[in-house]
């Protein structure tokens, strides 16, 4: 690799410019003391290319390629007031905050001095304002930064620096930039490997650092069993397949479009915004929705927070209450389901004595989740949509009682922060419930509004003091 | 990756040699290295005065909670008496050798939450809550809250926003440290269900030196989200050595015979609300799994 190449270059070297070193400056020497004696032969490395040969006892402003808008900042140093190095930073933030910028404050960091005094607080403020100018996720630009550490200064000689911690503020600003860089994940790459070896040697604290990321990043890079991409998509009905399925752990299951999202100008002239419905639902859940028995209601509850990454979105769920034991029914395996296997065998496999692969937990049961589905407005109405979608693959939903037992809206859950956070939960045993509001909309659905109603409050065991939304 | 990120203590493998602090701008992040005392005590938030308190002020006389705790003492210590009779750990010898699982948490009661310590970075001066309760039906436990990172203004800590579950030590009568024996098995087995964000598990183990006090022993829990419950087996040879969220050069396998306590920890630098519901917390042996450590034994200088 080229990058090993230049490793090896570089040893060789070193000695070689250990004997260059100990010549003092000379007046007309260019200041090449500071620029890697590699540079010519490294051809390929970004670095080397960019040192400009600066005479060492003319003036800055000289140098041919500055843009003018930096002048000022020219004054600024001859005023000989205290300038930080966030200065620097915040001046270019009066324009666009890109990667060109950032980049160009460096270049007139690096062009400003060739002997980079502060080149320790320069980068630190640096790591500081990455993230403003939303660069913290580039390698190239971490590069350039330890790029602004001066070369082969801070390699240590002999047995006795490199015992001693060697300049220890280089040491450790070095270990800032590469713990910045483990922070957000970044790998680093072959050119920060020679430039730590150029700026600090080998066998120091940022080498060491370098390594242990090396060494650890590809044990952990896949580790998660469901892995998210990076780039999550942005369209809010692709994300909420794209979760949906995440969650739903069936490749049968379907997921269905019920409402794309759409702005609608009514009559009267209000702008009136359709939230996007997304649902899911496989199989074997239409199966077990088919079989529900009509005198137990449905709930729809919500919504249920799922985080991918930092975004955070949010879920309803179409479930039961568990079948009580008496009611249940084991139903024999249809042979002719699957023709291929047996689907019940009636063998004696007797395990070794003593082998028990199961815990001795008692097995909860929850109730079968029937359907899931994501909205961005999650009131009733919407909900009602998504359930009337629904009852076109499952007719049976229109006997079914269907409870809605929505909790906060996500709005609300943002702000939490109040003393009444503690009794705050998702699920529906110490929710808050919107109030019932009977006959707003007339549904297609058909159903004994009162005979459900009291078949539902005596049949689902839950305190008087909760209104439940009734779908009418 | 997202260890903890409790950079305010001090990094003791760097720069033991700086003794100065040196006044930069603010705008700077300030490099204090604080001296490091000889025997590592307990942690002391930064600007906190330290509170003499003369030790017989630390007991508190009281006649009904004394009683009490005699009780107590006096009933674990005949169990321990009469358990030896049964057998080792007070179940009989063949259970105890053929045994495979082990429901070590089971959450099937307000007293089982009694046994966990729920903590977040509120206790460094942070924003981030964290609670415990019963999930639903009394079944399962549900820790919930919200993670905040922005990090207390004690002009020390970097990065903030965790929150933890850590079970309480196991105590044998009078208070005396009792420890897990995990020796039997190899596997740990949680029943979770998760909001897909990425928890971290932690394992505490008893330690002879009290450099060693912050040793734990971590690996990644990540939940997928969603209604269903998912089962989660992580072998014991997977969990990595840490100290103090920092992952040590010096790896080696947990040993399982005195575990002292197991964490869940969130730290995934996402501020918002969080929720975990943990149905049970067992230990298996996998016959499958002969893997003994799954990282590499430390090579004291390794070549660049």
């Amino acid at each position: 690799m080229k990058g090993s190449r230049c490793l090896h270059q570089l040893k060789s070297l070193r000695l070689l410019s250990h004997a260059g070193r100990l010549l003092p400056p000379a007046a007309g020497d260019n200041g090449a003391l500071f620029r890697p004696r590699s540079s010519s032969q490294l051809g390929g490395l970004q670095c080397a290319q960019r040192e400009v040969l600066r005479h060492f006892h003319s003036s800055p402003a000289c140098t041919k390629g500055q843009p003018a808008r930096f002048v000022q900042e020219e004054d600024k140093t001859r005023d000989k007031s205290l300038v930080t190095h966030d200065d620097l930073f915040e001046q270019v933030a009066k324009e666009a905050k890109t990667k060109a910028t950032f980049n160009k404050v460096i270049d007139v960091y690096t062009k400003g001095d060739i002997r980079r005094r502060g080149h320790v607080e320069f980068i630190y403020a640096a790591l500081k304002k990455m993230p403003e100018f939303g660069v913290e996720k580039d390698l190239t630009v971490y590069n350039k930064l330890l790029d602004v550490f001066p070369k082969e200064v801070f390699v240590p000689r002999n047995f006795i620096q490199r015992m001693f911690n060697h300049y220890p503020r280089q040491q450790e600003c070095g270990v800032q930039v590469l713990e910045q860089m483990e922070n957000y994940g970044i790998m680093p790459n072959i050119e920060t490997k020679v430039l730590l070896v150029q700026i600090f040697g080998e066998k120091t604290h940022p080498m060491r650092k370098y390594q242990r990321i090396m060494y650890w990043f590809p044990k952990f890079k896949h580790v998660n069993p469901f892995p998210i991409p990076e780039q999550l998509p942005e369209d809010p009905v692709d994300l909420a397949r794209f979760s949906l399925t995440r969650m739903a752990n069936d490749w049968d299951a379907k997921v269905t479009v019920y409402q794309l999202p759409c702005t609608d100008v009514t009559e009267s002239g209000a702008e009136v915004t359709l939230p996007h419905i997304v649902g899911i639902q496989s199989p074997g859940q239409m199966e077990a929705l088919a079989k529900h028995n009509p005198d137990r209601p449905v709930f729809v509850e919500g919504p249920f927070p799922l985080w991918m990454r930092k975004t955070c979105v949010y879920y309803y769920v179409l479930r039961a209450d568990p079948t009580p034991p008496e009611e249940k029914i084991e139903e024999p395996y249809d042979p002719e389901r699957c023709l291929s296997y047996p689907l019940q065998l009636d063998l004696d496999l007797d395990r070794d004595l003593g082998d028990d692969e199961s815990f001795d937990v008692e097995d909860l049961d929850e109730g079968p989740v029937f359907a899931m589905c994501m909205t961005s407005q999650g009131d009733q109405a919407t909900l009602n949509q998504w359930i009337s979608g629904l009852q076109e693959s499952n007719p049976i939903l229109g006997q079914i009682p269907t409870l809605f037992r929505l909790g906060a809206g996500p709005r609300e859950l943002q702000g939490v922060g109040d003393a009444d956070s503690a009794s705050r939960s998702w699920f529906p045993s110490h929710v808050q419930r919107e109030e019932a509001h009977p006959g707003e909309e007339a549904e297609a659905v058909v159903e004994e509004a009162e005979a459900v109603v009291e078949e539902a409050e005596a049949v689902v065991e839950e305190e008087p003091r909760r209104s439940q939304g009734v779908k009418q | 990756m997202s260890l903890l990120r409790i950079t305010h203590l001090p990094s003791g493998r760097l720069l033991s040699a700086i003794l100065h602090h040196q006044r930069l701008l603010p705008s700077i992040i300030p490099l204090t290295v604080p001296k490091r005392a000889v025997i590592q005590g307990e942690y002391k938030r930064p600007g906190q005065p330290r509170k003499a308190k003369f030790p017989w002020k630390k007991i508190n006389f009281n006649f009904s909670k004394g009683l009490e705790g005699i009780k107590k003492h006096f009933t674990l210590l005949k169990k321990e008496f009469t358990d030896r009779w049964v057998g080792p750990e007070g179940k009989p010898i063949v259970e105890h050798m053929l045994e495979q699982n082990r429901a070590v948490w089971e959450f099937r009661g307000p007293e089982s939450l009694g046994e966990w310590t729920v903590s977040s970075d509120r206790e460094i001066g942070g924003h981030s809550e964290a609670y415990l309760k019963l999930g639903r039906n009394n079944n399962t436990c549900f820790l919930y809250g919200t993670l905040s990172s922005t990090p207390p203004r004690d002009g020390e800590t970097r990065y903030s926003g965790y929150c933890t579950m850590r079970s309480k030590q196991p105590l044998a009568s009078f208070d005396r440290k009792k420890h897990h024996d995990w020796s039997s098995f190899n596997t740990l087995h949680l029943r979770v269900r998760g909001d897909g964000r990425p928890w971290m598990i932690n394992i505490s183990a008893e330690t002879y030196f009290s450099h060693q006090k912050d040793d734990i022993y971590c690996y990644f829990l990540y939940t997928r989200g969603g209604p269903y419950w998912q089962d989660v087996k992580i072998p014991f040879s997977k969990f990595f050595l840490t100290h103090r969220g920092r992952i040590q050069d010096d790896q080696h396998p947990v040993w399982l015979d005195k575990v002292n306590t197991i964490g869940f920890t969130l730290g995934d630098k996402a501020d918002g609300p969080f929720q975990l519901e943990i149905d049970f917390i067992g230990v298996c042996k996998d016959y499958a799994h002969t893997e003994e450590f799954a990282y590499e034994a430390y090579k004291r200088n390794p070549e660049v």
